[in-house]
């Protein structure tokens, strides 16, 4: 069960073989990949890291500190924080939403399977922006949700739902609830059904079904889920800033400041982006590493 | 090999190639950056059917998307339109192409007194395109009270009820016009100066947009905002007895946004010859219809319908006190650290 | 047990409703009068002609779709490889190669654009639909990757075994046993990758050229003029049309099964 619970290890021990020349061979596009598409880019800004600022917001090539000493300014860091916190709250109520959905759509008829998933994606083929700023139409003052509320008399002042760090909340699950329903449905979807009927059989109820059988074996979707939801909900920044009324800045909207704002600094932005980047590539290959030494062990 | 490889070899020459071929000559085209929809559609197709000459046209959001690419390297534009700062800057670094003014006849249609401002004067790298205004919207349905200024704006009676721009160097520069300072005098000990009254006003601000604040005013969530003159003049038409435009007394920043030639133009005559089609009376009225700002074109003024002249956020009347913003090079970054700071202490 | 099916269902039904809610707001306005998107004033179809009328706007949807496509076809197959690949082999530095593929994920938006597109110039690559399908690529295949992940985790490896031992050669093994047992996380993975392509914004302004612009650059260009319902009405129709072939092809599947 526990090399069931890892989601980034692979599988059990024995099975795995040592590449040799196809192996090597077969990997060598993702590693072209992986060589000239993130670790050139990612160099390049490491670089200009640690560059001046240009006249016009660009680079100066040369070395200097400055940028970094600028990172751990509690002014920035108060924001670092702040994303951190969204972040997480985002990903425990897409979980918490998320998942039965997925159990539905996993467990449903197959004939419907793959239309429903398609259901879930449909919406998210629109453009963001029409769709954030339909949100807009919905939750403002004078917008639908408080027209209804209004009419059905259950307020008697307009609620204020909008530009609050509710809405910014509600946009972001709005945003990445399908990402979590993705990854776990495929996990579901490989439950074997007799296992959860031997567990009712012999006594246990739903919850205990549920957290005994059900979640450790879904556990590298949840797990998937959990990485896709939150790693990039740290980087947001258009969802806060037109649901939250521009008043929740996040780490992306400080980075973006320093390229496409007032800010006109490159290097900060970089020494910003290049931070985050190591701080999360870190505890992703400590983690990694663990559940690899674990399943192998 | 395996299948799998020689697919992924495969799909990526495909692209390739379809990459490659999707390159068009060079022959008789314009590469035109502009902001997004400043350039009306019928405006690009009224000068290709002219002159023959293919227009692409990229578009940025904000001129330091502008500058991102154009720096960059990655490619070259014919034309790009900046805002008036921004060609003070690029003028000092010499990135631009001086213009040939014997190429440009309708020229001398643009009204007098763009030809003497600190950005570029003389215009001898860039031509006006269009002029605009920062000012107060009021929702003169809710708000009964005279407003006349930042002063009455920021208010806390009007606490959670105000919009303004998302724009650090404009918040700055109108708390120095509080204090009797302009946009030139940008400096760390003027920003410290203005800290206390930004850190009194931004906690009452509702929402902060650059990008559409009229979306918060016609939503009813906010009833006062400072923002730019053209989403003023959208709202007046959109519903003219409910909003009122004021230009602050103590000084309002004007804003011009300009065609101009950078270094590396691969088409500079087609340049030429696109900036005098848009400079034709009958072409800039066509912009002004799609962009209520005020035309700097003074024949094309005269074109314009009587509601178009009469609305008060695109032809302000009387003389307010309009100043044009420098460029303040690396205080752009203090400048923004105060924003931000100031911002997330504001709550949110 | 039925009754939490039964509340399940309910759940389910509740969130589809929330996914759907913008969506229906969205098809109505497409309908609105107004131009300005953010009040109802009256009913009308002119912005479906103004549509017809739009060169621009169908133009970007196709190359939004063009790129999506061509996303979508090299991430699943980059995904899938790499993570039976990690799978299946020891490498010594697996642990590296995951972290590195997955970083495109952390990366803001912006950071990542700019590197690419710094990264394209050093090198010569002209900004066009190869410099765009790359970037998009680059941070979508993570995520078909981590999707045929979980679902390997949780592999019998006795089952290829036993094809290998039934005579199937190992090529066969991958494509009729293990592809089919992988399909569900393979098209959850490429929907993902489809979605997150065909609305990306920020890297694509940075990679695209003139020429191929794409569908979120120039709708998050009109929104200073006011985004007007004409864009509605494009988001409508595509809708339309995938809804309407995505039954086409549901009813084709059951008639030849």
């Amino acid at each position: 069960m526990r090399q069931e619970a890892t989601g980034f290890a692979s599988a059990a021990a024995g099975s795995r073989r040592a590449p040799g020349r196809t192996g090597w061979w077969l990997l060598s596009p993702l590693l072209f990949w992986a060589l000239a598409f993130v670790v050139a880019p990612a160099a390049i800004m490491l670089v200009y890291s640690f560059a001046r600022r240009g006249t016009l917001g660009g680079v100066v090539l040369g070395f200097t500190l400055e940028n970094y000493a600028g990172v751990v300014d509690p002014v920035y860091l108060q924001i670092v924080v702040r994303s951190i916190v969204y972040a997480l709250l985002t990903t425990l109520l897409c979980l918490a939403a998320g998942y039965p959905v997925a159990y539905v759509i996993g467990r449903a008829d197959p004939r419907w399977r793959n239309l429903l998933l398609m259901a879930v994606m449909v919406p998210f083929w629109t453009s963001f922006l029409i769709r954030t700023y339909a949100w807009v139409t919905i939750l403002k003052s004078e917008g639908l949700l408080n027209s209804l509320l209004l009419q059905l008399r259950w307020i008697s002042e307009p609620f204020e739902m909008l530009y609050t760090p509710g809405a910014v909340v509600l946009g972001l699950v709005y945003t990445f609830l399908p990402f979590m329903i993705l990854p776990i449905y495929s996990s579901v979807e490989k439950l074997d059904g007799a296992l959860i009927e031997a567990a009712l059989d012999l006594g246990a109820g739903p919850l205990r079904a549920f957290s005994r059988v059900i979640v450790p074996l879904t556990s590298p979707g949840i797990a998937a889920g959990v990485l896709l939801v939150f790693v990039p909900s740290l980087g947001i920044y258009a969802v806060n800033d037109i649901l939250g009324g521009g008043r929740i800045d996040m780490i992306g909207n400080i980075i973006e400041n320093q390229f496409k704002g007032n800010a006109r600094n490159w290097p900060f932005g970089a020494a910003l982006g290049t931070a985050l980047l190591v701080s999360f590539s870190l505890i992703y290959w400590l983690v990694n590493r663990r559940q690899r030494a674990a399943a192998q062990g | 090999m395996n299948r799998t490889a020689r697919r992924m070899l495969a799909a990526q020459g495909a692209l390739l190639a379809t990459g490659a071929l999707a390159l068009a000559s060079h022959a008789e085209e314009l590469d035109l950056f502009a902001w997004s929809e400043y350039v009306p559609q019928a405006v690009l197709e009224g000068f290709s059917e002219e002159t023959g000459i293919q227009v692409n046209y990229e578009s940025y959001a904000s001129n330091e998307e502008m500058l991102a690419k154009l720096l960059s390297g990655a490619a070259s534009y014919d034309l790009i339109q900046p805002s008036e700062y921004v060609i003070e800057a690029l003028i000092k670094e010499k990135l631009l192409v001086p213009l040939d003014h014997a190429k440009l006849p309708n020229l001398k249609h643009i009204g007098q007194e763009y030809w003497s401002q600190p950005h570029d004067p003389k215009l001898v790298y860039s031509v006006p395109y269009m002029q605009g205004t920062v000012g107060i919207v009021v929702n003169t349905a809710k708000v009964k009270d005279p407003i006349r200024g930042y002063g009455d704006v920021f208010q806390d009676k009007y606490k959670g009820r105000i919009v303004i721009l998302d724009d650090a160097l404009e918040i700055v520069t109108w708390a120095l016009a509080m204090q009797g300072l302009g946009p030139d005098q940008v400096s760390k000990a003027n920003l410290e100066k203005v800290r206390p009254t930004l850190a009194k006003w931004l906690p009452l601000v509702k929402v902060y947009d650059s990008d559409s604040p009229k979306t918060a005013l016609l939503g009813g969530d906010v009833d006062l905002g400072v923002v730019w003159s053209g989403e003023a003049a959208l709202l007046i038409q959109e519903q003219p007895d409910k909003f009122a435009y004021v230009l602050p007394a103590e000084g309002a920043h004007m804003f011009i946004d300009n065609l101009a030639i950078p270094k590396g133009a691969r088409h500079v005559e087609a340049a030429h010859r696109f900036i005098d089609y848009v400079l034709r009376p009958d072409v800039s009225r066509k912009i002004s219809q799609d962009f209520p700002y005020t035309n700097p074109n003074l024949e094309a003024r005269k074109l314009l319908s009587d509601a178009e002249r009469a609305n008060p956020a695109s032809y302000p009347p009387g003389s307010p006190k309009l100043s044009t913003f420098r460029d303040i090079g690396p205080l752009g970054a203090d400048v923004d650290k105060l924003f931000t700071d100031l911002k997330a202490k504001s709550g949110g | 047990m039925n009754r939490m099916r039964g509340l399940l269902a309910t759940w389910t039904g509740f969130v589809f409703l929330f996914f759907y809610l913008p969506i229906a707001i969205l098809v109505l306005y497409s309908f609105n009068q107004s131009k300005l998107n953010i009040v109802w004033t009256g009913f009308t179809l002119d912005w479906y002609a103004a549509l017809a009328r739009d060169s621009v706007l169908v133009r970007t949807l196709k190359n939004s779709l063009i790129v999506a496509t061509a996303t979508t076809a090299i991430s699943v197959v980059l995904g899938t490889a790499g993570a039976w690949l990690l799978h299946r082999y020891r490498y010594r530095a697996s642990g590296l190669l995951e972290t590195l593929v997955f970083m495109p994920m952390i990366v803001p938006e912006v950071i990542l654009g700019v590197s690419l597109l710094i990264f394209f110039v050093s090198i010569g690559l002209e900004l066009g639909y190869t410099t765009i399908v790359i970037s998009h690529v680059t941070f979508c295949f993570p995520f078909v990757m981590a999707a045929v992940q979980a679902r390997l985790a949780g592999l019998d490896p006795a089952l290829e075994e036993a094809a290998l031992d039934l005579g199937a050669t190992p090529l066969q093994a991958f494509t009729k046993v293990l592809v089919p047992y992988l399909m569900p996380a393979i098209v959850s993975g490429a929907l993902m990758t489809f979605t997150l392509s065909l609305d990306e914004l920020i890297v694509t302004y940075f990679t695209a050229s003139a020429r191929t612009r794409t569908l979120p650059l120039e709708i998050f260009g009109r929104v200073k003029k006011g985004l007007d319902p004409s864009l509605n009405a494009i988001s409508t129709v595509f809708i339309a049309v995938t809804v309407l072939a995505v039954f086409a092809t549901e009813a084709l599947r059951r008639r030849n099964p």
